[in-house]
């Protein structure tokens, strides 16, 4: 076996299988509803069909009567019994400069439901059908009280108000910047332009729906509640946090195979709690598995912005100030992560890769009768990388410069870096003019004129849309411990506290701990998903690789350091003298060696263990710019999407199979959100009107599937040992506004020229039809804001 | 109850099933085959599809009594004799899959279409794979690796 070898087929950038495959494809993966003890029993929710309510009562002695109902549970009893709300640490303030405001969100909605979907009774049974049996029997008595929709309505007087502490329903508002400098720009500015944009509601519907199964051990009084997550240590601290006497000791979360996250699967849900709590009550395994319209009601749900945005911008086209007046709709209840995603994150990333110095955001988080929002794929970013990027946009047209050339002029310089923006976040590296250079290049950027013409004529029209951008990765929790345990059977077990969820995480960490231990990949056992073992922030920023690959190689190299001084005892040689080669060591320039499992095998327990915990300095910033050009039949409005071609700089590349789905697997949500995926409400009774997959378009794959993708590897991150940057949510961000960058585009050839820019997503036929031919737009999302 | 008897994957299959029971749940919960995953209870998003009689059919808009006397073909058959299926290797070596949950689905899709449709066009492989759902991978990786299947089974049959 040689060293070179190995890590030259399975180490890090080189193409390997994938680790999880062989179960999957085999249908022997393990996910949550897989797992099915014995006496397991099952719960069902009652849901509240209103989207705003007082309970009046609930009688669930018909439905407790049923044969095979073993418990009914109201929130009423879960109150007390002393199950605590959901916890929320939300270190911001109402305008007022009260606390952040919001009603307490409950395991079981409890006196009062704020949106259609909220569990208000649990139905525990011996089989499924007996549940549902039951949830059918249970009567709950509700006072119907009028409900709001529309955060622009909610903030009006006499609107309906969620939250006593919030009369004008606002959770929590920011303003960033300097208002004062930048009302100058706007004065002294030769070019000044706005858009309004509705980056609409989304449902991240991973094809997993929720399921919890939780058991409760009477023999170690231990609770270990088995689910689909991205943080098992989150759970557990929420399940601590909220259910009377339970301590960290006394649960154990674990998480098997993971049907996809986006986002969607971070932290604690109220269904967790009821499940968990029930299982304790009851001292039975209890399992609840979500059907889809559950998910579609009560999941998180994601963006769901409404934005005014303004530019300003000298004669030359250099940007001069940015301003945003933005209501971020955060649902019933506002869940810290909404809050953040919305008046934080999205601004630290606002100004992007562009040398903008003057910035004016004020920013209001606003509950409405909907569902809550949390983080999906981007979390922020795509909002406020969509605003810049269209804002660009209108400014060329306005300037009728090429939208390139506009972005160039602003471009943050290599020599600027380390470079702090306005949100006072500091870039560590970034090559911005290369990565947009490539990727013009690689879309035949100067080429699209004729492309134009052929498709005119077709009888078509064609757009051409740029976004060029970046983002902040890694949930800002830089640390992560890693156990490794090198065995004698021949394999190295890594320990993470990241989890996959169906990027393959496994594999790149795999693959960077065959890069330190020469050996062949299958000799490598990746471990995640378990909090008796391993405690850490989970995987959700983009920050798996970056933080959970860098500890990966810390503690490999720490294994190798330790079992070197192993070796020299054994060997009885100098440490100086030991040489690691492929699961060996030697003494330089003689014969004497030992084999690293063989050494494994001599030491206490029969193993070398090490326990690493490490950090990396800082976020990462990958960057890329994408460019899309779309079809339109002006017959229909139907948009096609052409052409696509992407440039990502996400450091060095540690599995290049992987990064590429990733991107282009991202590249299709986004894209989802620009042509297709609404999450609707009506606006007068609350109800969803889009809680199936027959009525949430999202991609199939019928869709565009022509990616052009490339990397850039080389302008590597300095803030972590392996040089990478994150890549998960990268291709959602960049598609959004490059796919309506293309539509308006389009339109505006066809002449409807600025006016094209009032068009919204999702852009459907009928939106891009009636724009075309009726010159008709949805309202100016904010219109009627006041202040 | 009913009696039920059918063959899946191969094996005959007995059993007194209540006439509600959903095929989805008879291969899951009665049998153990928890390969066959349920994404929608609604047959919107093809997560549970099987072959029953060679075509692709949702197990979960389906009832267990209505595959009286049928072959159904889960994900656990196809692989023969310990090799796995031409497509199975092909989802591998094309990536075409990331969380997997809705990878059985598909490839039960794409089984039904080879087996009538050994060399498939692009487009035929889109139309046959329009109603199934996946949320990771952009499908890109997907019809790539049915072609490739396509490939390869023609290949050991040469």
């Amino acid at each position: 076996m040689s060293a070179t070898v190995e890590a030259g087929r399975f180490g890090s950038g080189q193409a390997v299988r994938r680790v999880e495959d062989p179960a999957l494809v085999a249908g022997a993966g393990r996910f949550t509803d897989d797992v099915a003890p014995e006496g397991q029993l099952h719960l069902v929710f009652v849901r509240s069909p209103y989207a705003h309510a007082r309970i009046v009562a609930v009688d669930t002695a018909a439905a407790a009567a049923l044969p095979g109902v073993v418990a009914v549970y109201t929130g009423a009893q879960l109150a007390a019994a002393g199950v605590k709300p959901l916890p929320v640490e939300v270190p911001f303030r109402r305008p007022d400069g009260s606390p952040f405001a919001s009603a307490p969100r409950r395991a079981l909605a409890h006196e009062r439901v704020r949106f259609v979907g909220e569990a208000v009774v649990a139905v525990v049974a011996d089989s499924p059908d007996a549940a549902r049996a039951g949830a059918d029997a249970v009567s709950v008595d509700y006072d119907e009280l009028p409900a709001v929709t529309d955060p622009v309505r909610a903030m009006q007087p006499g609107a309906p108000v969620l939250c006593d502490a919030a009369p004008d329903n606002v959770a929590a508002a920011m303003r960033h910047g300097d208002a004062e400098a930048a009302a100058r720009a706007f004065e002294v500015a030769a070019h000044r332009v706005s858009v309004d944009v509705a980056n609409q509601r989304l449902a991240p519907a991973p094809i997993e729906p929720r399921t919890v199964l939780a058991a409760f051990d009477a023999g170690t009084q231990r609770l270990t509640v088995r689910l689909s997550s991205q943080m098992p240590t989150g759970v557990r601290t929420g399940l601590v946090a909220t259910l009377p006497g339970l301590t960290e000791e006394a649960v154990r979360v674990v998480v098997g195979d993971v049907g996809g996250g986006f986002g969607m699967k971070t932290g604690i849900y109220p269904e967790d709690i009821t499940v968990a709590y029930a299982a304790r009550a009851l001292k039975r395994p209890i399992k609840w598995r979500a059907e889809r319209l559950e998910e579609f009601l009560a999941a998180v749900h994601g963006r769901d912005v409404m934005s005014r945005a303004e530019m300003a911008l000298d004669a030359n086209g250099k940007v001069l100030a940015l301003r945003v007046r933005g209501l971020a709709n955060v649902g019933g209840y506002a869940s810290g992560t909404a809050v953040l995603i919305g008046l934080l994150i999205g601004p630290w990333v606002t100004t992007s890769i562009y040398d903008i110095g003057v910035i004016d955001l004020h920013l209001s988080a606003v509950m409405t009768n909907t569902a809550v929002i949390g983080a999906y794929r981007g979390a922020g970013r795509p909002e406020a990388i969509y605003i810049t990027e269209r804002l660009f946009d209108a400014a060329a047209r306005e300037m009728k410069l090429d939208p390139a050339e506009l972005r160039r002029r602003n471009l943050i310089r290599p020599e600027q870096m380390p470079y702090t923006n306005p949100m006072a976040q500091v870039y560590d590296v970034g090559h911005f003019e290369q990565v947009l250079d490539r990727g013009l290049a690689l879309a035949d950027w100067n080429g699209f004129a004729a492309r134009r013409a052929a498709t005119e004529r077709a009888g078509k029209l064609r757009g051409r849309g740029l976004a060029s951008f970046l983002e902040w990765t890694g949930g800002n929790v830089f640390e992560e411990r890693v156990t490794i345990d090198v065995t004698t059977d021949g394999t190295i077990e890594v320990l993470s506290a990241v989890q996959g969820m169906g990027q393959g995480i496994a594999t790149s960490l795999a693959q960077l701990a065959v890069d330190v231990f020469q050996v062949p990949i299958e000799r490598i056992r990746v471990v995640m998903g378990d909090t008796d073992r391993n405690n850490g922030f989970g995987s959700a920023g983009s920050r798996s690789i970056f933080t959970g690959g860098s500890s990966v190689r810390v503690a490999s190299l720490r294994t190798i350091e330790h079992a070197k001084a192993l070796a020299a005892s054994a060997l009885e040689a100098p440490a100086s003298d030991i040489e690691y080669r492929a699961g060996r060591f030697a003494v330089a320039g003689t014969d004497l060696g030992i084999d690293l499992f063989e050494m494994a095998g001599r030491q206490d327990e029969a193993r070398i263990h090490i326990d690493s915990t490490s950090t990396v300095a800082g976020p990462t910033w990958p960057n890329a710019c994408h460019v899309c050009e779309v079809e339109i039949d002006p017959a229909t409005g139907a948009v096609a999407i052409a052409a696509y071609a992407s440039v990502s700089d996400i450091g060095r590349v540690v599995s290049p199979a992987i990064v590429r789905g990733q991107v282009e697997g991202g590249a299709v949500q986004g894209i989802g959100q620009a042509l297709l995926e609404h999450m609707v409400y009506d606006s007068h009774t609350g109800q969803a009107l889009s809680a199936s997959f027959m009525d949430y378009a999202m991609p199939r794959v019928d869709g565009f599937r022509g990616f052009k993708t490339e990397f850039d590897q080389s302008v590597p991150s300095t803030n972590n040992p392996l040089g990478v940057k994150g890549v998960g949510e990268l291709g959602t961000i960049g598609a959004t506004p490059a796919v309506v960058n293309a539509v308006i585009d389009a339109l505006d050839h066809a002449g409807l020229g600025r006016d094209a820019e009032r068009i919204q997503m999702p852009v459907t036929a009928e939106r891009v039809w009636r724009a075309l031919h009726k010159r008709e737009f949805d309202p100016a999302p904010l219109k009627d804001l006041k202040g | 109850m009913p009696t039920l008897r059918l063959t899946v994957n191969g094996q005959p299959v007995q059993a007194e099933v209540e006439p509600g029971l959903l095929l989805v749940d008879l291969l899951r919960r009665t049998l153990n085959l928890t390969g066959t995953h349920i994404g929608c209870d609604t047959g919107q998003c093809g997560a549970c599809t099987v072959m029953i009689d060679g075509a692709a059919v949702r197990a979960c808009s389906q009832l267990a009594v209505q595959a009286q006397g049928a072959h159904v073909t889960t994900v656990e058959g196809l692989a023969q004799g310990g090799k796995p299926h031409p497509l199975q290797e092909a989802f591998t070596e094309c990536h075409g899959l990331q969380c997997g949950f809705c990878t059985p689905g598909f490839l039960m899709s794409a089984a039904a279409l080879l087996k009538a449709n050994p060399s498939p066009s692009e487009a035929e492989i889109v139309d046959a794979l329009e109603g199934n759902l996946c949320r990771c991978t952009g499908y890109v990786n997907i019809v790539a690796a049915v072609q490739q299947a396509a490939k390869l089974q023609s290949g050991s049959k040469a």
